[in-house]
This record gives structure tokens, sequence and C-alpha cells, in this order.
């Protein structure tokens, strides 16, 4: 092509054109990351985020963070890093929440029969907000992984907390103690599931009193930040540009 | 002003840049499709998805997997086929406008994409799970299988090849070589297939319960990753299409 033309015709052209293309690129990115940390989240952590009797003080509250922080943290070094998008990390949630969501109603709930209130998905949005509002105030790669990875583990438990609470509440069932949602667990059987692989508080963590959810909080940022970092170099790969050669 | 008005005729009578009809199109054809699957499997799956043994599961399921081969292996070689025979062997000295274009329409393919991807990786892979939590497999063939690795994974793969070959056919930009980022976007959802050999085999030697998060499933986490190499594709795209606009924008 020759070097001095354009393509288009009229500034007014040009702004439409490259509006268009901006919608045509969101759309792309917000699917494809969508399909991308979906299939991840499902594969590491999902059984903790399919079931609420999964959803206890110390397994969920340690993996969940720890799995999840890594698709935010890759996007936000290609939309920060290069474009100044401060939302990284909050598009890639509410993509990840959207599959979840979706697939909790129609095929959770629409295709096997059980009830949203048993197979909702946890919230992940408090800690995206954090993680892009420290990377946007800060501008530094170093400070968000360590002020926000530690938020992003540490927020977890309490932005979960108003929804789980109702269903941690102890009742009594043919003589024995138990959560709601362990009650709900009993009630809704999963035939492929059985409860000897159910891997939630064993308890041992109690030996240092009652504090396993703030305990596995603060395990689940350390680990939170190493990951960021991580991902973060994972992400400048991937949006790199660059081409091989053919022999 | 009669050139002007010439060209205002000329401008009036060629493609437009975005042909918003082949993505309106395009797009109807993922959703009703997929609508069309999803009401299969509510319909088909307990009444004849539940044994891999009964005659009825035979008809229902064998069958649906059977011609989706069919029609699977048509449709790559076809379109793949159609869209590698009418490259164009001039690529370098289009216009720009006519560049223009095609990033467009290459857009449209990348949609599909999008599409694509979030039916295979995201709904048809976690409807997967709760189907498994909830039904004893007794084949490597279950109902939701033969959606999701066999129906889903393939129409994503068969996209984003097109997706590929387009730009590599049709795109000044794509013919330095070969895109990396871009080739990790569509082969690494595609490796997710062959892993599903793993993930089987896996399954019948072990017959184990249905956690999801056992390692036997972290290939298709893996090859999930490579999704990311779209952020690349978005790049390069930006670059290029900053080049052909040569306007201030801001």
């Amino acid at each position: 092509m020759s070097a001095s033309q354009s393509a288009v015709r009229s500034r007014a052209e040009a702004v439409k054109v490259s509006r268009t293309f901006d919608w045509l690129i969101l759309f792309t990115l917000f699917f494809v990351v969508l399909g991308g940390y979906h299939i991840h989240y499902m594969l590491t952590g999902g059984d903790w985020d399919f079931w609420t009797d999964w959803k206890d003080r110390r397994l969920w509250v340690t993996v969940a963070p720890i799995v999840s922080i890594t698709f935010p943290a890759a996007v936000q070094a290609v939309l920060w890093w290069r474009y100044r998008l401060p939302f990284g990390a909050v598009v890639c949630i509410l993509g990840l929440l959207l599959g979840e969501w979706i697939n909790r109603y129609m095929n959770f709930w629409g295709w096997t029969y059980f009830p949203v209130n048993f197979c909702f998905p946890s919230n992940l949005m408090p800690g995206a907000i954090v993680l892009d509002v420290v990377l946007m105030m800060t501008n530094s790669m170093t400070i968000t992984a360590v002020i926000g990875g530690m938020a992003w583990g540490l927020l977890f438990y309490p932005g979960n907390w108003p929804v789980m609470a109702p269903l941690h509440v102890p009742v009594e069932y043919n003589g024995m103690m138990m959560t709601l949602a362990d009650l709900q667990g009993y009630h809704y059987v999963r035939t492929g599931t059985p409860e000897y692989i159910r891997m939630v508080e064993k308890g041992t963590l109690r030996t240092f009193g009652k504090d396993v959810a703030p305990v596995s909080a603060f395990f689940s940022a350390f680990v939170s930040i190493l990951i960021y970092f991580l991902w973060h170099f994972f992400g400048k790969w991937f949006g790199g540009t660059s081409f091989t050669q053919s022999s | 002003m009669a050139a002007t008005t010439e060209s205002v005729r000329a401008d009036a009578a060629e493609a437009p840049l975005l042909n918003k009809k082949n993505m309106i199109l395009g797009s109807l054809l993922y959703v009703v499709f997929y609508a069309w699957v999803r009401w299969y499997e509510g319909i088909y799956g307990w009444s004849a998805g539940l044994d891999s043994f009964a005659p009825e599961f035979e008809t229902y399921w064998m069958n649906f997997l059977y011609i989706e081969f069919v029609l699977e292996v048509s449709t790559a070689g076809i379109l793949w086929g159609y869209i590698w025979k009418t490259r164009d062997r001039k690529v370098m000295s289009i216009t720009p406008r006519e560049e223009l274009r095609r990033h467009f329409t290459h857009w449209t393919w990348l949609v599909m994409y999008a599409f694509a991807i979030y039916y295979g990786a995201s709904y048809f892979t976690e409807q997967d799970g709760t189907w498994h939590q909830t039904i004893v497999r007794d084949t490597d063939f279950t109902p939701s299988h033969i959606i999701e690795f066999y129906l889903s994974y393939p129409i994503y793969i068969i996209t984003g090849g097109a997706c590929f070959l387009y730009a590599k056919t049709r795109l000044p930009t794509y013919q330095q070589g070969l895109h990396l980022q871009y080739m990790v976007a569509v082969v690494g959802p595609f490796m997710i297939l062959p892993n599903v050999g793993l993930n089987e085999w896996g399954h019948t030697f072990w017959f184990m319960e249905e956690l999801f998060v056992a390692p036997l499933h972290y290939g298709f986490v893996f090859f999930g990753w490579a999704a990311l190499g779209v952020m690349g594709v978005v790049n390069t795209e930006v670059i290029a299409i900053a080049k052909l606009l040569k306007k201030d924008l801001a």
C-alpha cells in the first residue's frame, strides 16, 4: 500500500471506524477471556465455587483467590500497560461471573435441577475493584502485586460473607450438628460426587483458636501476591506481537 | 465538482467497510444453533442419555455423534479449503481502503470466534461439570461430552482456524511470518481437543469420582490459558489499524 494514503476519507469517518473497532475488540476480548478464564477457574477452584456446602472457612477461602488472580493480572498487563485502561481485573471478573451465572441458571438449575441458592458462584468483584484502583493510583506493578494482591486474598471472604452467612448457621438434623449449607448438600445428592471426596475444613486450624477464615485469607493473600507477579509477566508475553519466520 | 460527484457515486456503489449483515447473520447462526442444541440436551439427556447400553441412547446420542463428526470434517474441509483456495496472491499491493475493509471482515471472524470460545470453553464445559457430578457415567460418549468435546470444541477450532487463515491469506499485516500469539490463541484451544484423549483415558483407567478440580483435568487448564493470546492479536490489529487510519483521533 502507499505510505502516503489513508484508508479513510475524512476525520469523521476515521473516528467512526475507530469507535466501531473499539466495540468489536471489546466484545471479542471480553468473551475470549471469559472462555479461557472460566475453564481455568472451574477446573482449579470449581468444586469450591459450585456448591455452598464446599464454601467453608478454610479451603474455599484459600483456593479461590489464589487461582482467580491469574487472568486479572495478565489482562491488566495489557490493558493498563499498553492502553492505560484501568479495568483489566474488573472486566475479567465481569466475564467470569457472567459465564458462571448463565451456567448456574441454565444448566445447574435448568438441566440438573439444583436450586440456585445451592450453586451460585463466589463474588470476586470487591478484590477486582481494589486491584484496578491500586494499579490506577500507583501505576506500579510491584505495589499492585503486593497491596492489590494482598487485598484480593483478604477481601474474598468478607466480600462473600453477606451471602454465605445465613447458610453457615448451625442446625441439628437427625441428631447431628451441621450447617444449613451442609444440609443442602445432604438433600441435593450429587451421585457422581460422594461425600467422602468433599474437601472442606476439617478443624485442625482451630488449634490456634477459632480464627480459621483470617488465617486462610492471609495465606491466600500471600500466595496471591506471588501469583500476580508471575501472571503479570505471562500477560506481557501473551500481549506480544512477535512473528516467527517460516524456514 | 463533477469529479467529487463521481467519487461519491463510487463510494455509494462500493461495498461497506463493515458488512453488518454478515455480522448479524453469523452471530445468529451460533446463538440459534446452540439454543437448539441446549433444547435437545434438555429433552433427550434425561429421556435417552442415562444408560449408554440402551437402544434409545444409540438412536438419540450416538447417531448425533456420528452426524456431527461428518458435518464437522466436511465444514472444516470446505471452509478452510475455500479460504485458502481464494487467497489473494497479491496481498501486498491492495489499497489501504481495501485493507481496512478486510480488517473489518477479519474482526467479523474474530467476533464469531468469541461466540464459539464462549460456548465451548464456558457454557458447555461447566455444564459438563454439573451433568457428571449428578449422573454416573458409563461411557466416554456421554450426552454432555457429545456436545462439549465433539461439537462445541470442533466448532471453535473450525472458527479459529478460519480467522487465522483469513488473516494469513488476505491481510498484509500477517505476511511477515507466522504471528506467534495468534497461533497460540488458535492452536492452544485446539489442543484441548486432543487432550480429551488424556481425559478419557484417565476416567476409564481409574473410573474415579467426579472431582472437577482433579489434576487429570489440568491439561484443559493449561491449554485454556492460550486464549490469552487474543491480547497479542488485539495489539497487532490496533497497530495496523492506527497506521491505516493515519488520523489523530484524540
